[in-house]
């Protein structure tokens, strides 16, 4: 039990709870066996001791640990003395078991812990708080364990005392340098037991309150207690007399009175105030830093370098293997090297350069001033200097215009240059010029011409187109208004001012037929039936309808019959016009009907039918400008009620009943059925001259006196879709072509334009413009050009009609 | 370069020369290898007149200088060129002028008579000797065309298309000097511009402004295909038929069937053809600047052969020689009556300029006169001898 106990003091300095545990136990075993067993032990020990001279220094102190296994081991020990050998080998193990502290200790302790949770299984919940609470008394009474360490190694070196000398020259002898330092090791151990005139180790002495003694000696004979006879009034006397009885205090295990010391005073003061017992120790001491970053020619530590420090590693090689490969590949690139040129955040990186400080950028810098020349010296070559006549002319001059502002002067050396007197006047004038100079970076935008014209497919590609003139109708002897193409495409008519008008085969340009009218004419019209072969023909007030007796034989005779089949209705209507049937000469040079006007008829047009024909009578102040002919029934009609401007030419819709009259600034678009307007288009320009209706009837192209041609899709809106000026002068007139996509345009500078006009059937697709062609051929004459245009019905030719008295034709 | 090895040829006997190469000068032109070879031909036999020669390299005749023939035509100047030469063509000598009265539509000659259609609505037959001999009138309007149909001992049958609508067939005693009309043939709606007799000279057929054809045999037979007038029209052999039109496409018909066998399509109105038997080639003229030759058998009916082109206005009148397979005259709005040889296609062999307006119509007869009417009143005649002289060539 006594070795236990030991065992338990040197627990009990590393962990304070244990101490308490390892109380329980003692408490539970039965007290007397520790007397039996003792004598065996102390032989045990005596032996162990002799033995221990050959041993390591210093185990004398640790005997009793030794002590301790011998206890446990002690009805084994009884058997014998064989077992000694078998004893000092696990001496050493268990030896070097506690040696290697805190790990083993840690383990009983959790093994007292599961203990006590046994103990304690009901409030587990309170184990933690419990721990907690271990942790801050472990806190708490360690300063005191520190105390208690001090004293016992004051203690356990006065016992090193005895017998290190002879021990420290056996171990000398022995072991050597390596013990010497362990002997250092181990001098720190105060796991000695200080008092050992008591045996009855660590228990409450109330045990032995009522016997005589209060404990055993070392050699197993009573301690008894000194006699105390003293009374409370001995007491009382020995306080006031006795000055050391506040330093007095009794040992409760001898209970003899002890006088502390002086210094045992000045501990006991020292700890009570919570400092370090040994006076000496400093603990604010400089603490020096071991593990720095400044290396050391000796090592921290004196641990002999591991072997595998010395042998290459292959799992290292194998990853610098691999890394090598990489490299060699060009999978792991070096580093790029690091610039060496500082970087700056530009702070004007985002400017913006329309602000007001942006414009700092756009400096321009001051124009610099010329540098002086040699007519500035003031010793200049004499071809510098100005002669007698130079100068009277300079000084006559305008001081602008001079072209030196100053006289080139001579002297002889630089001492005799006088001041400059005009210095600060030039200086002043020099800054008024950086002043008032306005300099200004000029934004100017770059645009390439060419990317402002849309792209347009080449007229090479939209072919075919007339280019060339093949053929000249040469004949008349003035200035032809107008042309027209009979429907087979195999005769041309032209209306002339020499008063005629003349059939012409139009493959040969030879003049078939010539007919005379009675004035100069003013428009022709081939009916566009091909099984009515008619031409109206207007001059003055009068309407002439021609059979020129071209073509087919069976037509010429059949349009005569529809003339002459005519009956008088029986209820004879005022007519607006005079209907006459031509006879005598007139009849046979072609004549049928004439029409008298009552004003002078500009143009005529017929419906697509070949029966209705248009009358226009220009006149500002009358409604009657417009008159639409019947001819099968011989009846004309007023269409317009109201003027609504100079009528300049009409047109029917080559589809729908739709009539279009153009005045000076408007088409408008008539709806014949209802009788109602339906559109009226704004073209834009001052003067309409002439119209043309697009086959599909869609479209209407308007040439006009300002030289513009406007193109309406009817669609789209009532404004033009697109105009075109790129003739010169005044245009006459404009035509589509029946079936190729092809418009042209006659204008009075003397040529024709002719645009290729793709309409398609596509609503969403805007019609397709693109001018192919001018074709000159045209003399001016009067300042008159081109009078009238119209397309060959069946091939890409276009017939222009000039004031030069010809028609060409261009192929 | 300045020295071209040479090998001259000839298939010309009379004029054969050793068959040796030869280094001459490559600036030479044509005059300085005449030159040459009548010195050499001088050198072989003494009795030789100064003859012209005309050269032909790899089949096309030499007008500029050698190194700049060899040059555009990729001909390597390290071999042996191998030039051939024939005698050259004299020009065509103008012969007569005959005058008429009116523009002349129309020209046919056989071997003794000029038949001409007029725009002052008659047909006029004339002696090579340019005297007229008789005036076949009888149209309504301006003769269009006109035709010799067969000539059986001194009376003639002749053939005259009109813009009245009408062909008149007419018999004339060459001896008694009396016309006389055989047929009126009714039947066509508009001008007849055209009419052929075919190679039997029992039928003929004319092509009309109102689209159709129509072979006037029992029965009568009537074409129709073109969508636009027919301007011409022409018989390839016995059994075949070829009419050009205004809707831009030269058909081939069978005159049998009446089917059509091949369509030939251009890019504009042809207004004239000719058909050469020698070297079976169409040639047209159309209403821009180009002659052009086509294959009437190809089915790819849109392949050029060859364009000649020199005119300036519109080709009128085309005529295949007769007797030469490579020579053609051409007749245009430009006022010039051109001979081609198509050996030679980048410039004529002769511009013939002597008409004051349009040419009209051209004709070549077998006896190698050419003939040009235009719209100045004016046939011409011209004898064309060298072709005769050089046939086979």
């Amino acid at each position: 039990m006594i070795f236990e106990n030991r065992l338990c003091k040197k627990i009990i300095k590393t962990n304070r709870p244990r101490r308490r545990l390892t109380f329980d136990v003692i408490d539970s075993n039965p007290h007397g066996r520790i007397f039996s067993m003792r004598p065996t032990h102390t032989g045990t020990m005596s032996k162990l001791k002799n033995k221990k001279r050959n041993l390591e220094e210093n185990e004398d102190e640790q005997l009793p640990i030794f002590d301790k296994d011998g206890g446990k081991d002690g009805p084994h020990l009884d058997d014998g003395d064989e077992d000694q050998g078998d004893l000092s080998e696990s001496e050493e193990s268990v030896f070097s078991g506690l040696e290697e502290s805190g790990s083993d200790s840690d383990d009983e302790e959790e093994e007292e812990e599961d203990e006590e949770d046994g103990s304690e299984e009901k409030s587990s919940d309170v184990e933690e708080d419990k721990t907690d609470r271990q942790l801050s008394a472990k806190e708490v009474i360690k300063p005191q364990t520190d105390g208690q360490n001090s004293k016992e190694k004051k203690k356990k070196k006065k016992a090193a005392g005895k017998e290190g000398g002879e021990e420290s020259v056996a171990s000398d002898r022995d072991s050597g340098l390596q013990i010497s330092s362990q002997v250092d090791e181990y001098e720190h151990d105060t796991s000695d037991e200080e008092d050992i005139r008591n045996t009855v180790g660590n228990i409450p002495m109330e045990w032995y309150k009522d016997y005589p003694h209060i404990g055993y000696d070392l050699d197993g004979k009573k301690l008894f207690k000194p006699i105390r006879n003293k009374d409370e009034l001995d007491e009382f006397l020995d306080k006031m007399e006795n000055p050391d009885y506040w330093r007095t205090v009794q040992d409760k295990m001898t209970g003899a009175d002890i006088r502390l010391s002086d210094e045992q005073v000045d501990l006991v003061h020292r700890l009570q105030q919570g400092k370090f017992g040994d006076v000496n120790f400093n603990e604010y001491e400089p603490a020096i830093d071991f593990f720095s970053n400044e290396v050391m020619i000796h090592p921290v530590t004196n641990r002999p370098q591991d072997k595998r420090s010395f042998i290459p590693s292959l799992i290292e090689k194998e990853k610098v293997g691999k890394l090598v490969h990489a490299i060699k590949m060009g999978w792991i690139k070096p580093r790029r090297p690091k610039e060496t040129t500082p970087q700056y955040y530009d702070l004007w990186a985002k400017e913006d350069p329309n602000s007001i400080l942006g414009r700092h950028k756009m400096h321009v810098p001051a124009p610099k001033m010329k540098l002086p020349g040699h007519e500035e010296s003031y010793n200049p070559p004499p071809e510098y200097l100005m002669s007698e006549e130079e100068r009277l002319a300079w000084e006559q001059q305008d001081p602008e215009d001079r072209k030196l502002s100053f006289l080139p002067q001579k002297f002889a050396c630089l001492r005799a240059v006088p001041a400059y007197s005009r210095f600060i006047h030039e200086r002043f004038e020099r800054c008024l010029d950086l002043y008032l100079c306005p300099r200004q970076r000029k934004m100017r935008v770059n645009v390439n011409p060419e990317d402002l014209i849309p792209k347009l497919p080449k007229p090479k590609d939209l072919q075919p187109f007339p280019t060339t003139q093949s053929l000249v109708y040469r004949g008349h002897s003035s200035l032809v208004r107008s042309i027209s193409v009979s429907p087979s495409g195999q005769w041309l008519v032209s209306g002339s001012d020499d008063c005629t008008v003349r059939f012409w085969e139009v493959s040969t340009a030879r003049c078939l037929k010539t007919v005379e009218v009675g004035g100069a004419v003013k428009g022709v019209a081939w009916n566009p039936n091909p099984s009515i072969c008619l031409v109206a023909v207007s001059y003055d007030d009068t309407v002439v309808l021609l059979n020129p007796g071209l073509g087919d034989r069976l037509v010429c005779t059949a349009s005569d019959q529809l003339i002459s089949s005519y009956e008088e209705p029986e209820e004879v209507k005022d007519q607006l016009v005079q209907w006459a049937v031509a006879e005598g000469e007139g009849h046979e040079q072609g004549h049928r009907l004439i029409l008298k006007h009552p004003k002078a008829v500009r143009q005529v047009t017929w419906h697509g039918k070949g029966d209705y024909l248009a009358c226009v009578m220009p006149d500002n102040g009358s409604s009657l400008q417009v008159v639409i002919h019947q001819v099968s029934k011989r009846r004309t009609q007023n269409p317009f009620r109201k003027n609504k401007g100079l009528v300049q030419c009409v047109s029917f819709h080559p589809i729908r009943p739709y009539f279009f009259v153009a005045t000076q600034r408007y088409v408008r678009v008539y709806n014949l059925i209802k009788q109602e307007l339906t559109k009226k288009l704004m073209a834009n320009c001052k003067w309409i001259s002439s119209m043309a209706i697009h086959p599909g009837g869609d479209n209407v192209i308007c040439g006009s006196y300002d030289c513009r041609l406007a193109w309406f899709d009817l669609d789209l809106s009532t404004k033009p879709y697109k105009v075109l000026r790129h003739h010169k002068k005044a245009l006459r007139s404009v035509a589509y072509h029946r079936h190729y996509p092809l418009f042209a345009s006659g204008s009075d500078d003397g040529s024709v334009i002719v645009c290729h006009g793709m309409v398609y059937n596509d609503l969403l697709q805007n019609p397709l413009i693109v001018p192919v062609k001018v074709l000159k051929g045209h003399t001016i004459t009067h300042d008159l050009g081109v009078l009238d245009v119209t397309f060959h019905p069946t091939q890409p030719w276009v017939f222009s009609s000039g004031s030069d008295g010809t028609v060409r034709l261009f192929t | 370069m300045s020295q071209v090895q040479a090998r001259f040829f000839t298939e010309n006997t009379k004029y054969l020369i050793d068959d040796v190469p030869f280094s001459i000068p490559a600036a030479s032109e044509v005059v300085d290898l005449s030159g040459v070879i009548n010195k050499l031909l001088e050198a072989k036999n003494d009795g030789h007149k100064h003859v012209e020669f005309d050269f032909l390299v790899r089949g096309q005749f030499l007008r500029t200088s050698l190194a700049n023939h060899m040059e555009t035509e990729n001909i390597s100047t390290e071999e042996v060129v191998e030039i051939e030469y024939v005698e050259k063509f004299t020009a065509p000598q103008p012969e007569e002028c005959i005058m008429h009265d009116d523009w002349i539509s129309s020209v046919e000659a056989d071997s003794e008579w000029i038949l001409t259609g007029s725009f002052d609505k008659t047909a006029r037959i004339w002696s090579m000797e340019g005297k007229a001999v008789m005036t076949v009138a009888g149209h309504t309007d301006v003769v269009k065309d006109v035709a010799w149909v067969k000539r059986d001992g001194l009376s003639s049958l002749l053939l005259t298309a009109s813009l009245d609508q009408t062909i008149m067939l007419w018999e004339w005693n060459s001896e008694r000097n009396k016309v006389k009309a055989r047929h009126c043939c009714r039947g066509h709606a508009g001008s007849v511009d055209t009419v052929a007799v075919d190679p039997t000279r029992t039928k003929f057929c004319s092509g009309s402004w109102d689209k159709m054809l129509k072979i006037w045999s029992t029965p009568l037979m009537t074409f129709s295909g073109h969508n636009e007038a027919v301007s011409s029209v022409l018989w390839m052999d016995a059994e075949e038929l070829c009419s050009a039109s205004w809707d831009h496409t030269i058909r081939l018909w069978d005159a049998e069937t009446g089917g059509q066998k091949n369509t030939i399509t251009g890019s504009k109105v042809f207004s004239c053809i000719s058909y050469s038997p020698l070297c079976r080639r169409l040639a047209s003229g159309s209403t821009d600047r180009h002659v052009r030759l086509w294959d009437p058998r190809s089915k790819d009916g849109y392949l050029v052969l060859l364009s000649l082109t020199s005119h300036n206005g519109w080709v009128t009148a085309v005529r295949w020689s007769p007797s030469h397979e490579h020579q053609l005259v051409s007749g245009s709005l430009d006022n010039v009556v051109k001979l081609w040889d198509t050996r030679s296609c980048k410039a004529p062999l002769y511009d013939l300029a002597a008409h004051e307006d349009k040419v009209m119509c051209v004709d070549w007869t077998e006896n190698g006169l050419i003939l040009s009417g235009g719209a100045d009143n004016k046939l011409y005649t011209y004898r064309y001898s060298a072709c005769v002289s050089d046939a086979g060539a």
